[in-house]
C-alpha cells in the first residue's frame, strides 16, 4: 500500500500541471516582486539597486503603522462577523426543519455575485451622514445619533470592513454548507441516540469535522483584511488622510500614483510575508488535532457515548 | 454507487426543545438577513433605471421616479455586448476547467499520495491567496508577452487559473483529507492504478467542492476587471463584460445609471447560473453523502 | 457530404480571402483615448467623423481609457503592447520619454502646421522640458472655480463672500436651513487639493505648483497658515459632512438640485451648471483673509493647463501616419469643443468661435487676460510623489480630522 501512494512519477504527473501554471502565472511574478522590491524603478524603465532603501522609507511613512493596524482591525471585523454568522446560517439550512432552506442558501449568497462597484456604493449610499438610510432611520425613531460613518479617522475603517464582511459572507457560508453536507448522518443519529441537543451535536460533530474548512476560512478572512483595496478605493480614497490605508493601498498609491513602482512593490512583499505568517500560525493552530478523519471518528463516538 | 440508501432524515435534537420564543426570533433573523442580502439585487435594478440626479440627491433607496430605459439602449449600443458576452463565458468556462483539473490533480497528490515535500507544496501553491493583483500586474503582462500570448484568450485565462488554483486547491485539501482510507486500499486490493483510483472514487467523492469552486472560479473570473483591461483591453474582439464599465466611467462624471444597466447585464448571468448550478450541489451532495456513510 | 463540407470551407476560405484583400487597404490603427462622457465622446465622435474624410483609409480601433492613474497605461508600457497613438498626462510623461516609447514628433507638428496653430499662451503645453514635442495637445488653460448658486444667497439675504470670516458666516446660515454650504468630492484628491490650492494662492501665488517644482516649501509660512485655514474651515462646517467619502457626481448633484449653495470645479463644469441653474449659477473670486487682500490676489488663479494629448508609439508598424493622425484628431477636438461643448479654452488656434458662450464662460473669457498667475491642477503636476502627498493630506484636512500641523508634517516627510 505504501508503495502504491508513494509511486514518483504518478506524483510528479499529478503535480506538474498546477506547479507549471501556478509557477510561469503567478509564483515568477511574484519573485518579481520581491526582487523590484529592492530597487528604484519605476516600472518601465531598468530598475537601479538600491538595497534596503525602499523598506528602510517604508518603515518610516506613517501611512504603514496605520495600514498595519488597519490590516488587523479588518480582519478582526470580517473573521468575526463572518465565521459567526456563517457557521450560524449554515447549520440552519442543513437543518431540514426550517422552511424556505433552498431560499435561504440562494438568498445568502446573493452579495457574493454582485460587482463590488455596486455593493460599495449601495453602502456609501445608505451611510451618507445626510441622506443616508442608518442616519435617517435614527433620525425617523427620534435617536440622536448622526453617524459620520465613513468620514472619521479612526472608525472609517471599521464601516469599510463591515461592508466587506457583509459581502463575501455568503463565501464563508457557501463552504460550510459544503462542507456539513459532506458529514454523514449517521453521526447525528447516533448523537441523537445519545440524546445530545442539536446544539451539542453540532458542538461535538460538526465544528471539529469542519476543521480544515475552518482553517480556510480563517485564511480567507484574515489575509483578506490585510489585502483590502477595492474598498477603500471607492468609498473613501483612502481616507481621511491614510486613515483607510491598507497595505495593498499603499502598494497602488506609490506604485501608480507616485510612480515608485520599486517602493510599492516593498509594501506587497511586506504583506505576502504577513500572509505567510497567518498561514503558519494559523496551520499550527490547527495542527495538534491533525488526526485522519476515521480515527477522530471513533474519538468522538467515544465521548459522546 | 447508485444503489445508495435513501437518505435518511437526522433530525436534531428534539422538536420541543426548539419551539418557543427563541424559534420564532430566530426565524425572524433569518428572514429579516435574507433581505438585506437580496435588497442589493433590487437596489441594482432600481439603480439601473435612474438618473444621477435620483441616485444621489432625491431618491437613492426607493424605485425609480422617472424610469430611464434609454440607460439600457446606452448600455447595448455603446459597446456590443453580446461579443463580451461570448468572450465572458468562454475565458469562465476555461479558467474553470483549467483551475479545476490541476487543482484535482495536484491536492490528490498532496493529500492523499506520500512524498516529502507535499506540505511544502501546499504551502507553496497557497501562496497565491495573497497576492494582490496590482502588485503582479506589470510582471503578469510581461510574462504573458513574454510568451507571445498577447492578443489571445489564452492571455486572460492562464493567469486566472494560475491565480484561483491557490483557493481551488485549499479547499480541495479539506475534502480530500475527510476521504476515508479505506477507499485507496480498496482500490487497490481491486487492482486499480492510481490514475484509476483518481479518476473513479476520488473525483466523484470531491463533487461537492468541485462544484462550490467551480461557482467561485467562474464568478471571480466574471467578474474581473483589473487584468482584463490590460491584457485585453487593447484587444477589441476579446475584451470581457467588465470592461463595459469604461464607456460610462468619465475622468470627471461618470453615468452611474448606465453603468448600472451595464451592471445588471453583467452579473444577472452570475446569478442565474449560481442559482442553476446550486440545485446541482445538492444533488451531488446526497451522492457522495450517503457514499460516506 | 463530406464533399459538400470541403466544397463550403474552400469557398469559405476563397470568400475570407477576397474579403481579406478588400479590406486590406484599410490601416487600423489602435487609439487609447477617453471616451465616456458628452465632454470625451462628442469630440472623439467628431474627429472620427472628419478622419473619415481627410484620411480614407484610417480606421480607427478605440481602446476606451480606464480611470485608473494611469496604471494601465504602465502596464502597456511595461509589456510593450502601448497602442499606434494614446493619450497620456504628465504625469507619465518622463517614464514613457526614457524608454522611448513616446515618438518624438517636432517633424509632424511642423509638417502639419500644427506647431504653428498653438496659440503663444499654450505654447508650454506643447514642448517638454527637453524642447522636443511627444504630445499633440487639445486642452488649453483649465481653471478651479469657485461656482455659487446665487439664488440660495439671495434666499437667505447673504452677500457674496470675499473673506474667510465671512465664507464662514454664510456656512453657519446654511447650515441652519439644512443646506450644504460648499459641496465638494474629496473622495478625488485632487478636488481636496484643489480647495487647499485655492487658500494657498491666497498667501503665495504659486500656490501647489510652487511646491510642485521646489520653488517653495510646504513649511513655509504661507502653506502652514493656508493649512490652517482649511482646518479652520473644515470645523466651521463649510464642507458637507461626509465631504471625503463623495464622488464627483454626488457633490454635483447636491449642487445642482439646489441643496449645496457652493461647488469647487474646474471650467469644464460651466455647462452643466447653467444647464441647470441657468443665471443663478456664477462663479466668483475666490475669498481671501482680508478685504485687501481679497482685491489684492483677486487676478491669481488656481488651474492650469499641461503637456499633455495624444502620444505615439514610435514602435508601431505605421508611426510616421499614426502622428499625423494624432495630429488631426487633436486639432479636431479643439473644434469640437469650440464649436459643440462652448469651451473656447483650447490649445490650438483652428480659426473657429462660437458666438453663443454660457454667460460664465464669456466672464471667464474675459478674465483670462487680466489673470496674473495660475498653478496647476494635480494631474498637471510633474513630481509624482508630491502629487500623491497633496491629494492625501488636502483630504486630510478637509475631512477635520487632522490638525494643520500634523497633515504639514506629515507632507514635509513624504517630500524630503
Amino acid at each position: 500500500m505504501k508503495r502504491y501512494l508513494s509511486n514518483r512519477w504518478a506524483i510528479i504527473a499529478f503535480i506538474a500541471p498546477a506547479l507549471i501554471l501556478f509557477g510561469v502565472f503567478v509564483f515568477y511574478p511574484l519573485l518579481q516582486v520581491f526582487f523590484y522590491s529592492f530597487t528604484e524603478w519605476d516600472g518601465v524603465n531598468p530598475a537601479v539597486f538600491t538595497g534596503l532603501a525602499n523598506y528602510r522609507k517604508l518603515f518610516d511613512y506613517s501611512a504603514f503603522k496605520v495600514a498595519n493596524l488597519n490590516g488587523l482591525k479588518f480582519g478582526a471585523v470580517i473573521t468575526v462577523y463572518q465565521i459567526v454568522l456563517a457557521t450560524i446560517f449554515a447549520i440552519a439550512v442543513s437543518d431540514k426543519r426550517i422552511h424556505c432552506r433552498k431560499f435561504f442558501r440562494t438568498a445568502y449568497f446573493i452579495p457574493v455575485v454582485l460587482s463590488v462597484t455596486v455593493v460599495c456604493q449601495l453602502w456609501v449610499s445608505i451611510m451618507e451622514p445626510t441622506n443616508g438610510l442608518i442616519n435617517a432611520i435614527a433620525r425617523a425613531l427620534g435617536i440622536n445619533w448622526q453617524q459620520n460613518w465613513l468620514g472619521k479617522r479612526y472608525e472609517a475603517i471599521y464601516a469599510i470592513a463591515f461592508v466587506n464582511a457583509w459581502q463575501w459572507m455568503g463565501y464563508q457560508f457557501a463552504l460550510l454548507v459544503a462542507g456539513m453536507k459532506s458529514i454523514g448522518e449517521e453521526y447525528y443519529e447516533a448523537a441523537e441516540i445519545d440524546g445530545a441537543t442539536a446544539l451539542k451535536s453540532h458542538w461535538y460533530i460538526t465544528l471539529p469535522l469542519l476543521k480544515d474548512t475552518y482553517n480556510f476560512c480563517l485564511l480567507v478572512s484574515v489575509t483578506g483584511g490585510i489585502k483590502a483595496f477595492t474598498e477603500m478605493q471607492i468609498m473613501t480614497g483612502g481616507g481621511p488622510g491614510t486613515a483607510t490605508y491598507t497595505l495593498t493601498y499603499i502598494m497602488y498609491r506609490q506604485a501608480f500614483v507616485s510612480h515608485k513602482y520599486g517602493y510599492g512593490l516593498s509594501a506587497a512583499a511586506i504583506l505576502v510575508l504577513e500572509c505567510l505568517v497567518v498561514i503558519m500560525i494559523l496551520n499550527w493552530l490547527f495542527k495538534d488535532r491533525e488526526t485522519p478523519l476515521l480515527k477522530r471518528r471513533s474519538l468522538k463516538g467515544g465521548e459522546l457515548a | 454507487m447508485s444503489t445508495v440508501p435513501v437518505k435518511k432524515k437526522a433530525k436534531l435534537g428534539s422538536p420541543r426543545q426548539h419551539r418557543g420564543v427563541s424559534s420564532v426570533l430566530f426565524t425572524i433573523f433569518l428572514w429579516l438577513y435574507a433581505v438585506i442580502s437580496l435588497y442589493p439585487l433590487l437596489w441594482m435594478i432600481f439603480y439601473s433605471f435612474k438618473s444621477n440626479e435620483e441616485i444621489f440627491v432625491t431618491n437613492p433607496f426607493g424605485p425609480p421616479i422617472a424610469w430611464k430605459f434609454e440607460n439600457y439602449v446606452n448600455a447595448w449600443t455603446q459597446y456590443d455586448v453580446p461579443l463580451y458576452f461570448k468572450n465572458s463565458i468562454i475565458v469562465g468556462a476555461l479558467t474553470v476547467a483549467i483551475t479545476i483539473i490541476c487543482a484535482m490533480m495536484f491536492t490528490f497528490a498532496v493529500a492523499r499520495l506520500r512524498w516529502k515535500l507535499s506540505e511544502t507544496a501546499r504551502t507553496f501553491i497557497a501562496l497565491g491567496m495573497f497576492i494582490p493583483v496590482q502588485a503582479i500586474m506589470l510582471p503578469v503582462v510581461q510574462t504573458v508577452s513574454g510568451l507571445g500570448l498577447m492578443g489571445t484568450r489564452w492571455s486572460l485565462i492562464f493567469p486566472y487559473a494560475g491565480i484561483n488554483l491557490a483557493f481551488a486547491c485549499m479547499v480541495y485539501y479539506g475534502f480530500f483529507k475527510g476521504i476515508p482510507k479505506e477507499m485507496e486500499e480498496a482500490a487497490c486490493m481491486d487492482g486499480a492504478n492510481i490514475a484509476q483510483t483518481f479518476l473513479y472514487i476520488m473525483v466523484p467523492l470531491v463533487a461537492p467542492a468541485t462544484i462550490t469552486i467551480a461557482i467561485y472560479v467562474f464568478l471571480s473570473a466574471w467578474n474581473e476587471f483589473i487584468l482584463a483591461n490590460v491584457l485585453v483591453g487593447t484587444t477589441a474582439h476579446l475584451k470581457t463584460l467588465p470592461l463595459g464599465v469604461l464607456f460610462f466611467q468619465g475622468q470627471f462624471t461618470t453615468d452611474w445609471g448606465s453603468m448600472g444597466a451595464t451592471m445588471v447585464i453583467a452579473s444577472l448571468p452570475a446569478i442565474i447560473v449560481y442559482c442553476l448550478f446550486s440545485e446541482r450541489v445538492e444533488q451531488a451532495m446526497t451522492v457522495s453523502g450517503a457514499v460516506k456513510g | 457530404m463530406k464533399k459538400f463540407l470541403a466544397l463550403l470551407l474552400a469557398a469559405l476560405l476563397v470568400f475570407s480571402c477576397v474579403s481579406a484583400l478588400a479590406e486590406g487597404e484599410k490601416i487600423v490603427l489602435k487609439i487609447y483615448a477617453q471616451y465616456a462622457d458628452d465632454d470625451t465622446k462628442i469630440p472623439y465622435d467628431y474627429a472620427v467623423e472628419k478622419l473619415a474624410e481627410a484620411y480614407p483609409n484610417v480606421e480607427l480601433e478605440l481602446i476606451v481609457q480606464a480611470q485608473d492613474d494611469g496604471a494601465t497605461l504602465l502596464s502597456l508600457a511595461a509589456g510593450g503592447q502601448l497602442p499606434d497613438i494614446y493619450q497620456t498626462g504628465s504625469g507619465i510623461f518622463a517614464t514613457l520619454r526614457q524608454s522611448n516609447q513616446m515618438m518624438v514628433l517636432n517633424d509632424v507638428a511642423e509638417r502639419t502646421g500644427f506647431a504653428a496653430k498653438v496659440y503663444d499662451t499654450c505654447k508650454e503645453f506643447l514642448y517638454s522640458d527637453d524642447g522636443n514635442i511627444y504630445a499633440f495637445p487639445y486642452a488649453g488653460h483649465e481653471y478651479v472655480l469657485l461656482y455659487v448658486n446665487k439664488a440660495l444667497f439671495e434666499q437667505y439675504n447673504l452677500e457674496i463672500p470675499t473673506t474667510f470670516d465671512e465664507l464662514k458666516a454664510c456656512a453657519e446660515v446654511f447650515n441652519a436651513n439644512g443646506i450644504v454650504p460648499m459641496a465638494l468630492f474629496a473622495q478625488e484628491g485632487w478636488n481636496a487639493a484643489a480647495v487647499y490650492d485655492i487658500v494657498a494662492t491666497r498667501y503665495n501665488a504659486g500656490g501647489i505648483k510652487a511646491l510642485d517644482n521646489g520653488t517653495a516649501s510646504i513649511t513655509d509660512e504661507a502653506y502652514v497658515k493656508a493649512a490652517e485655514v482649511v482646518a479652520d474651515l473644515a470645523q466651521a462646517g463649510v464642507f458637507q459632512t461626509g465631504a471625503t467619502s463623495t464622488n464627483y457626481d454626488q457633490a454635483s448633484e447636491m449642487f445642482l438640485s439646489g441643496k449645496a449653495a457652493m461647488f469647487v470645479n474646474g471650467q469644464w463644469y460651466i455647462p452643466d451648471a447653467e444647464k441647470a441653474l441657468g443665471e443663478n449659477a456664477i462663479w466668483i473670486p475666490y475669498p481671501s483673509y482680508s478685504e485687501e487682500a481679497f482685491e489684492a490676489s483677486k487676478t491669481a488663479f488656481c488651474g492650469s493647463g499641461s503637456v499633455s494629448g495624444y502620444a505615439v508609439n514610435p514602435d508601431s508598424p505605421n508611426a510616421e501616419l499614426a502622428a499625423e493622425v494624432a495630429a488631426f484628431i487633436s486639432e479636431k477636438y479643439c473644434e469640437a469643443k469650440i464649436v459643440l461643448r462652448s469651451s473656447p479654452l483650447v490649445a490650438l488656434d483652428v480659426g473657429m468661435t462660437n458666438d453663443e458662450l454660457p454667460v460664465m464662460m464669456q466672464d471667464l473669457v474675459a478674465t483670462i487676460p487680466t489673470m496674473t498667475s495660475t498653478t496647476a491642477f494635480t494631474w498637471g503636476l510633474t513630481n509624482p510623489t508630491f502629487t500623491e502627498a497633496i491629494g492625501t493630506w488636502s483630504q486630510a484636512l478637509i475631512s477635520g480630522e487632522y490638525s494643520a500641523q500634523e497633515v504639514i508634517d506629515e507632507i514635509a516627510a513624504v517630500m524630503e
